[in-house]
């Protein structure tokens, strides 16, 4: 076993609050779990070696900010949290009609109520670190949102990380039957830190939910965490998660058609530079007929960087009548930049459409070439193409606030990535 | 040679024909009109054995057979064929390959013996030159990227090949133009004869200026409620369907 | 209507009958006694049996792989024997005439003529009975081109320096379990050697029959293709229908030196097993190719047998501008389970491969395409295309594709798509409705979906691929 491993069972062991019973239930499957290697499916492309032996404890420079990133027009309900711990007081919130929002820290009895309503119902009960955040995350939050209210206003969860800290967060999200709301899972960190954050999302029947997953952290960080769904009947998911790459950075999103006729659509989008990693893991899971899912997911790897996806398209045996498809593509702009890709299909149900495509390549030379020929240069072709390619799945976000503020901040990142 | 007689039938627990009758002669060509929904193409599907479409009541009977007997397969072969409103696609296997087994499965049935290649070969182009389809699509995929029209004229080239006693258009013109429509009713009165019958189903008179009915049945709600001759497709073009309501109101 | 094709698809395995001849079998079990004695049956060098106790102590530190989808019964390598041939075959006969007139019947019976006036023209076969090489066509002939096919124990012994130059450079001894196996107790199989230049003047083929029970199938083929050269290969297989699984671990590696082209066909049709997953063969199999400059390879398979399939018949594109292919139909049925596909690694410049995989699902069977694309770091402009279809007939049976894809070079372009389909309604109406009966539609939506793969069998087998499909397909509609 890891030695960060061993700290993490023994850290869990010294806390006691309502949620010991979840922590101890995840301590002894930890304990039955070998450390991953290449060998282990789930991470044959992202090492853990930094993480095998990490002891941080205390910041080492103080938090960039406690306020949220401003974000010009989102008008967003905000909880901050920072290295784990929250600057907002999530009990004194002005929060929109319908919605109820809770801390997990010290949670009332309500609280415990509705937190334990959706802990554990959409999130992979093997994942190494989702059982690692049962066992450590103290901090979090629960938002309620009612049967049919529609929430015009986003609620955004912001988690800094600072160098020299590890932390753990949780986000449980209950969407009624019939209820609108858009939820924003915001994170960055810096230096050599580490964070676990994961976020379970049950959506009610004929609810909707849009969904944006902002995974900015530093080259140094360490950022492990979910966004997992379960969907109910009729219900709706937009979701979009977009990642720059760090030391180790893994998400795992889990889309679970548990009722009949969900409809979800999927973008994701990374950038990596210059060494930086990023593994996205998605399952889509049809359990009951009629569902429909779409996935574009989209990335442009430079200098050193590794992109690593795995898109699994799950049909079970009764999910008659599914539409489910899923597409990678991924543009490599230098030599020592890697792709791995890994899209799956296990189908169960003979009368169903799925549907998988995976792309690694680079600028045609014939739209280069066109693009040329109406008197654009050369470079400045491969950057409208390159980042035509990211800019495509940004405009798809339903939020224009959000588009309008990560469109920028995504140019910039990739003018850093371009090949000298 | 076709006799209908108080044809009821489901699908997915709708009753869509509500006791149809109705008879067909050697060498007759009967038109099918009425607005949509009124169970034309159902009537089709019908008499092809549809899984879908479950008789309820009702007899058929095609050269003194039961035809509501027979399996899909063993209508085609008695004669029966379907020219569908939307054929479907099978990709990979060649119109030339799919005919050649289609045919001979057909004359195997009637006693003939099977076509030599060569004889094969030289009907099918007639028949791609019938229908103006370029030689090539015998090579290609059944309706594999056939645009609607060239599907079309797909069907009327089978029909000349598998030469069945009743042939029924499901709304062959649907989504033609005036050139491709012409075609394709050349097709048809070329294979007009004696002992051949047709039930041309189509929405629009236009059809019929082209294959000239000997009959003319206005199909709503699930029964014939008019019949006539070709004079009657005249009327249904000047005033369309909307007196039909008034009908059923008087027959009501 | 899914009752009716399952019904439809129902079949005889009509290879199934098992041959009355007297054979000399190991008794079950496996420790280096057995490998030294396979070994002395064998006339082999001593090097040979080296190298076979080598991969046997390797072998033994191994785990048997668990990461394909396939789930049956742990195998007892205790209880199978790993020799068996027919009694006849002990002084080697040097003539068609001298050969057990049973054993010609044998394969009289699998529509194998093994007389050369009566084989199909332009093949060279090479008859694999249990563990013993029986006979092998056309030598002469071959001779006179200079081109070597004789069954692999013989060139041990008449061309060492050749199989000692190649033997186990592709597929190490210790590429992984199986692999490791087959190099300790392997038996026969053939050898290819085309010398430079040369364009093999016939087809040549390897029919491997598994007869005795509770005897394994263990065989080595080796083929290399000289500068320059060509040649056309094709295997086919199988066995007896019984209660009991029988393991096949076989290893194929194939040399393709600079601008030689091999095109290496399989049609496997070992018994499948019966309705209820009772019997049939294991086939756990390790294909492997090395291409050289401006060299290609070529795999194409149809795989409608075996109670479990594991197979990945691969390209390793080291040479610049070389090029690999792999097509595939599998077909499971029953409880049949298979888990294949490829791999083609990239090493060189502008090297170029193809995937085209269908797969066939029906009743409770279940089929996986597994493949890697790679692209190295010096693969400049190197592209893949990948295509992988499932169709799955009935509502019972599983279709899984699972493709790893990996590049570290920014110009080369790698694209896969994968898509399942069912046989519709609509089109079994459409041919219905066309006067073919459900039988023929079905199998004739199937061979349409397969149709690109089969164009790439050799004219004869292609036909023969199509026919294994509709028996396969084929059955009494109720």
């Amino acid at each position: 076993m890891s030695q960060w491993l061993a700290s993490v069972i023994d850290r869990a062991n010294s806390v006691d609050d309502w949620l010991r019973p979840v922590r101890q239930e995840a301590v002894a499957q930890l304990k039955q779990t070998a450390w991953p290697t290449r060998r282990t499916e789930a991470w044959r492309y992202t090492s853990l070696h930094a993480l095998k032996d990490l002891t941080l404890a205390e910041p080492t420079a103080a938090p960039a900010s406690t306020e949220a990133p401003a974000i010009t027009d989102l008008n967003s309900l905000d909880i901050v949290f920072v290295d784990g711990v929250p600057t907002t007081d999530i009990g004194s919130l002005n929060t929109p009609e319908g919605v109820r929002i809770y801390a997990l820290d010290n949670a009332s009895e309500e609280a415990q109520t509705q937190a334990k309503k959706v802990m554990n119902q959409a999130k992979n009960a093997s994942h190494l670190f989702g059982l690692v955040n049962d066992a450590l995350a103290q901090q979090g939050v629960v938002i309620d949102v009612a049967d049919g209210a529609i929430v015009e206003q986003p609620i955004r969860v912001v988690n800094y990380v600072s160098a020299g800290v590890e932390s753990h967060n949780r986000v449980l999200v209950k969407l009624g039957a019939k209820a609108q709301a858009t939820i924003i899972e915001h994170g960055a960190g810096q230096g050599n830190s580490m964070n676990t954050a994961f976020a379970e999302y049950l959506v009610g029947d004929e609810a909707k939910l849009e969904h944006y997953r902002f995974a900015l952290h530093g080259a140094d960080a360490i950022h492990i965490g979910g966004s997992h769904f379960k969907l109910g009947e009729a219900s709706r998911l937009n979701s979009t998660i977009v990642g720059y790459g760090s030391q180790v950075s893994r998400i795992d999103t889990d889309i679970v058609h548990a009722a009949e006729h969900a409809d979800a659509k999927m973008n994701c989008i990374y950038l990596l530079a210059p060494s930086e990693h990023f593994d996205l893991h998605s399952l889509i899971e049809h359990a009951e007929p009629n569902g429909t899912t779409e996935q574009n997911a989209r990335g442009i790897v430079g200098d050193k960087g590794r992109a690593v996806f795995s898109g699994r398209i799950l049909i079970h045996r009764d999910a008659q009548k599914t539409l489910a498809e899923l597409h990678n593509r991924n543009l490599l702009l230098s030599r020592g930049a890697q792709v791995s890709t890994k899209p799956a299909l296990e189908i169960y149900a003979d009368d169903v459409q799925c549907a998988h495509g995976a792309t690694i390549a680079e600028i045609e030379e014939d739209d280069l070439y066109y693009l040329q020929t109406r008197g654009i240069s050369r470079e400045q072709a491969l950057v409208m193409l390159n980042f035509g390619f990211i800019q495509e799945l940004v405009k798809q976000m339903p939020n224009k606030a959000l588009s309008a503020w990560l469109e920028p901040l995504l140019r910039e990142r990739f003018k850093t990535m371009e090949p000298a | 040679m076709l006799k209908i007689e108080g044809l009821h039938a489901n699908v997915e627990g709708n009753e869509i024909l509500k006791g149809l009758d109705m008879t067909v002669n050697p060498g007759e060509v009967h038109a099918i009109m009425g607005p949509n929904g009124a169970g034309k193409s159902t009537l089709g599907y019908v008499l092809s054995a549809r899984e879908e479409y479950e008789v309820t009541a009702g007899k058929v009977s095609f050269k003194e057979q039961d035809l509501l007997e027979l399996e899909v397969d063993e209508r085609a072969r008695a004669g029966v064929f379907l020219a569908f409103q939307y054929p479907v696609e099978i990709p990979g296997v060649s119109n030339m390959e799919f005919l050649k087994e289609s045919v001979n499965a057909v004359r195997k049935e009637r006693g003939q013996e099977a076509l030599t290649a060569a004889e094969f070969l030289k009907r099918a182009k007639e028949a791609c030159k019938q229908v103006n389809l370029p030689l090539d699509f015998l090579k290609r995929g059944v309706n594999e990227g056939f645009s609607g029209g060239e599907k079309k004229r797909n069907e009327i080239m089978q029909m000349i090949m598998l030469e069945p006693t009743l042939c029924i258009l499901d709304e062959s013109d649907s989504g033609l133009d005036i050139d491709a429509l012409k075609v394709v009713a050349d097709g048809v009165n070329s294979q007009r004869s004696d002992d051949r019958s047709f039930i041309v189903i189509t929405h629009y008179q236009r059809l019929l200026d082209f294959i000239k009915p000997d009959f003319v049945h206005i199909l709503a709600d699930g029964k014939i409620v008019k019949s006539g001759g070709p004079e009657l497709a005249k009327e249904v073009e000047a005033s369309g369907y909307a007196w039909l309501e008034n009908h059923e109101e008087a027959s009501a | 209507m899914s009752e009716q094709i399952e019904q439809a698809i129902s079949r005889e395995y009509e290879a199934g009958f098992v041959s009355d001849i007297e054979s000399d079998t190991f008794p079950p079990g496996l420790d280096e006694d057995v490998i030294r004695r396979i070994s002395k049956m064998k006339d082999e060098p001593e090097w040979m049996l080296e190298w076979r106790l080598q991969a046997f102590r390797s072998w033994q530190k191994m785990e048997e792989p668990d990461w394909a989808h396939l789930g049956y019964e742990p195998i007892d390598y205790q209880e199978i024997s790993y020799y068996s041939a027919p009694k006849s075959m002990k002084d080697r006969p040097k003539s068609l005439d001298e050969v057990d007139p049973e054993l010609l019947r044998t394969y009289e019976k699998l529509g194998i003529p093994l007389h050369e006036q009566e084989v199909l023209a332009g093949v060279a076969m090479d008859v694999v009975f249990d563990s013993v090489s029986v006979v092998t066509t056309f030598r002469e002939k071959l001779a006179e081109a200079g081109v070597i096919f004789c069954p692999i124990s013989e060139a041990i012994r008449e061309y060492p320096e050749l199989v000692k130059k190649y033997l186990g450079t592709v597929v190490p001894r210790t590429d992984n379990f199986f692999a490791a196996l087959n190099s300790a107790v392997f038996t026969d199989g053939s050898f290819v050697y085309i010398p430079k230049g040369v364009r093999c003047p016939m087809e040549l083929s390897t029919y491997f029959r598994i007869n005795e029970l509770n005897t394994g199938q263990f065989e080595r083929t080796l083929i290399v293709a000289e500068e320059g050269s060509y040649v056309s290969y094709l295997e086919g297989c199988t066995a007896p229908m019984r209660d009991e699984n029988q393991l096949h671990a076989a290893v194929v590696e194939l040399v393709a030196l600079d601008n030689s082209e091999i095109k290496y066909s399989t049609v496997q049709n070992w018994y499948p097993g019966d309705e209820n997953g009772v019997g049939g063969i294991y086939n756990f199999v390790t294909k492997r190719g090395v291409a050289e400059t401006n060299a290609k390879i070529s795999w194409t398979q149809v795989e409608t047998g075996s109670a479990i399939t594991w197979k990945y018949p691969s390209c390793i594109l080291r040479g610049d501008n070389s090029v690999g292919e792999f097509y595939s139909v599998a077909l499971t049925r029953a409880r049949q389970q298979a888990d294949t596909g490829t791999k083609m690694i990239h090493l060189g410049k502008n090297t170029t491969s193809t995937i085209i995989s269908k797969g066939i699902s029906a009743g409770n069977s279940s089929n996986a395409y597994r493949g890697l694309v790679k692209m190295g770091p010096n693969a400049d402009g190197a592209r893949n295309f990948t295509e992988c279809d499932s169709l799955l007939i009935g509502d019972t049976c599983a279709a899984h594709t699972f493709p790893y894809i990996e590049s570290a070079n920014p110009s080369a372009i790698v694209e896969h798509e994968a898509t399942t389909s069912t046989v519709s309604d609509d089109q079994l109406f459409l041919c219905q409705q066309r006067g073919l009966d459900i039988e023929k539609a079905i199998s004739m939506i199937v061979n349409g979906f397969c149709k690109d793969v089969f164009r790439e069998l050799p004219m004869e087998f292609a036909v023969e691929a199509g026919k294994l499909l509709e028996i396969s397909l084929e059955g009494s509609v109720g």
